[in-house]
């Protein structure tokens, strides 16, 4: 167990089988959901070599004593952000269906899962297929125990996140205090058929690679879009879409600003301050130079030490231990990375008051 | 500092610029809407001759979405090469960025323009 406390920002609780969540949804979607199972967008590639863990029980993965036992405990977590799984959601045309599964797995995984454990937290499904549902949904659920964030899937949508489509969600999460969680909708279905804004991905690995690009395009879609400028209070964390991309983006943003600034005239700062400010990236899966000290300067040329926080990606194969960020980072940042940064995102206090006995 | 004449008035029409020269500077004047405005022909990002850009004036919002205008009273100066824009008054960039172009008081008196150097 590592000495430092542990906000992981990305762990992957199952989806609860079908024969599960039917009690949790209405008609006509219980019967639907009986009968047919998950409806699901593929792209015809084979995510199969991703997935899970080889080493662990995959048919724990639905248990939230397992993910007690083999991540909390055995690493010292504080805190655990349940993302779960986007396929069954992500990118299906339907935003009444969508809208039922959502609340149906927001509903199992506060009864099955929260009660389990004080330190899970739970990013909430929304259907982004349609604002005003959506923000249904986080009025339905805002202010309940252990929800601490509003997911959005960043690689199944037809509109950009800069759009003025999803101000009334912003709206939401930004009076809730609920930061969003973009995560990659992708997984062993893919969400949708072209991966890359290049065109179709042909393979896992290949559109695995390229998330990244998903991550700059929304980044650039909100920032010079004006989302934080309408929004000042909105948190968003960047999940699973790398780091090093962000002095790139950064640098670019703020030199093409000063020549074509009449494009976005409602921003008041250069879009690199928006970045750090409302924006936070996760660690997994973390960059790895084979010089150790050229991470260490990109974490330094994007101020690591505030923007960046620990996900472990877990149970899945590309799971990074928390035990395992490059020493030379020091220790000051690793410990900004795995707890002091999430605590200032999630509006934690940074050390748990003290209860009395009784 | 000491006022300069540099020409006779009528040889600047209004929409019109001329340049100046004064040792190694280049100063360029310009009739606009009725107003004289002069710069160093010297962009302090690249170098570029930013006095033979356009002259534009500044669009401003009252945030995203709100309504958008287009100011008149406050012309800028589009540098050439790279498209930054600076207040033809005070020299101050269009962005929240520190560098700025040399702005120069201008007046016109007896039929001539005057620079305040």
């Amino acid at each position: 167990m590592s000495t430092c406390p542990i906000i992981d920002c990305d762990v992957h609780q199952n989806n609860p089988l079908v024969e599960q969540l039917v009690e949790y949804l209405d008609e006509p979607y219980r019967t639907e959901l009986a009968r047919y199972g998950f409806r699901r967008l593929a792209s015809g590639i084979r995510g199969e070599d991703g997935g899970n863990r080889r080493d662990l029980d995959a048919k724990s993965f639905g248990d939230p004593t397992y993910f007690r036992s083999t991540l909390l405990d055995r690493y010292g977590h504080r805190f655990a952000l349940l993302s779960g799984f986007t396929g069954p959601i992500a990118g299906i045309p339907d935003p009444d269906y969508v809208d039922a599964i959502c609340r149906g797995l927001n509903n199992f995984y506060m009864e099955h899962w929260l009660p389990v454990d004080n330190r899970f937290r739970l990013g909430i499904k929304i259907p982004l297929q349609d604002p005003v549902a959506a923000v249904r949904e986080i009025e339905r659920l805002a202010g309940a125990p252990q929800i601490a964030a509003v997911c959005f899937f960043a690689t199944a949508n037809r509109i950009a996140f800069g759009n003025r489509y999803y101000w009334p969600i912003y709206e939401a999460c930004q009076r809730h205090g609920l930061p969003i969680h973009i995560h990659p909708s992708t997984g062993s279905t893919m969400a949708n058929a072209s991966m890359t804004p290049a065109g179709e991905a042909t393979t896992y690995l290949e559109s695995h690679v390229c998330m990244p690009q998903f991550y700059m395009a929304q980044t650039a879609s909100m920032v010079l879009n004006g989302v934080f400028e309408k929004f000042p209070a909105l948190r968003v964390v960047l999940v699973e879409g790398g780091i090093a991309w962000l002095p790139h983006l950064l640098w670019r943003m703020d030199a093409e600003f000063k020549a074509l600034r009449q494009q976005a005239p409602f921003l008041k700062r250069m879009p690199s301050e928006y970045v750090r400010d409302h924006i936070r990236l996760t660690t997994q899966p973390i960059e790895e130079p084979a010089e150790a000290e050229h991470l260490q300067q990109i974490f330094n040329m994007v101020d690591a030490d505030h923007i960046v926080m620990y996900a472990s990606d877990f149970p899945h194969y590309d799971f990074d231990e928390p035990t395992k960020l490059p020493c030379i980072l020091g220790e000051t940042t690793i410990r900004r990375i795995l707890h002091d940064n999430a605590c200032d995102f999630f509006n934690l206090p940074l050390v748990e008051p003290t209860h009395k006995a009784a | 500092m000491a006022w300069q004449s540099v020409f006779a008035a009528d040889e600047l029409p209004e929409g019109g610029r001329k340049f100046y020269s004064i040792g190694k500077r280049e100063i360029g004047i310009f009739r606009h809407r009725g107003k004289l405005y002069a710069a160093l022909n010297y962009c302090p990002h690249a170098g570029a001759p930013i006095c033979m850009g356009e002259v534009d004036h500044p669009i401003s919002t009252k945030g995203p979405g709100g309504s958008t205008i287009r100011d008149f009273d406050h012309p800028t100066i589009r540098c050439p090469w790279h498209h930054w824009e600076f207040d033809l008054q005070t020299g101050k960039s269009l962005c929240p960025i520190s560098r700025r172009i040399k702005t120069y008081t201008v007046r016109e008196e007896d039929g001539h323009i005057w620079i305040s150097l």
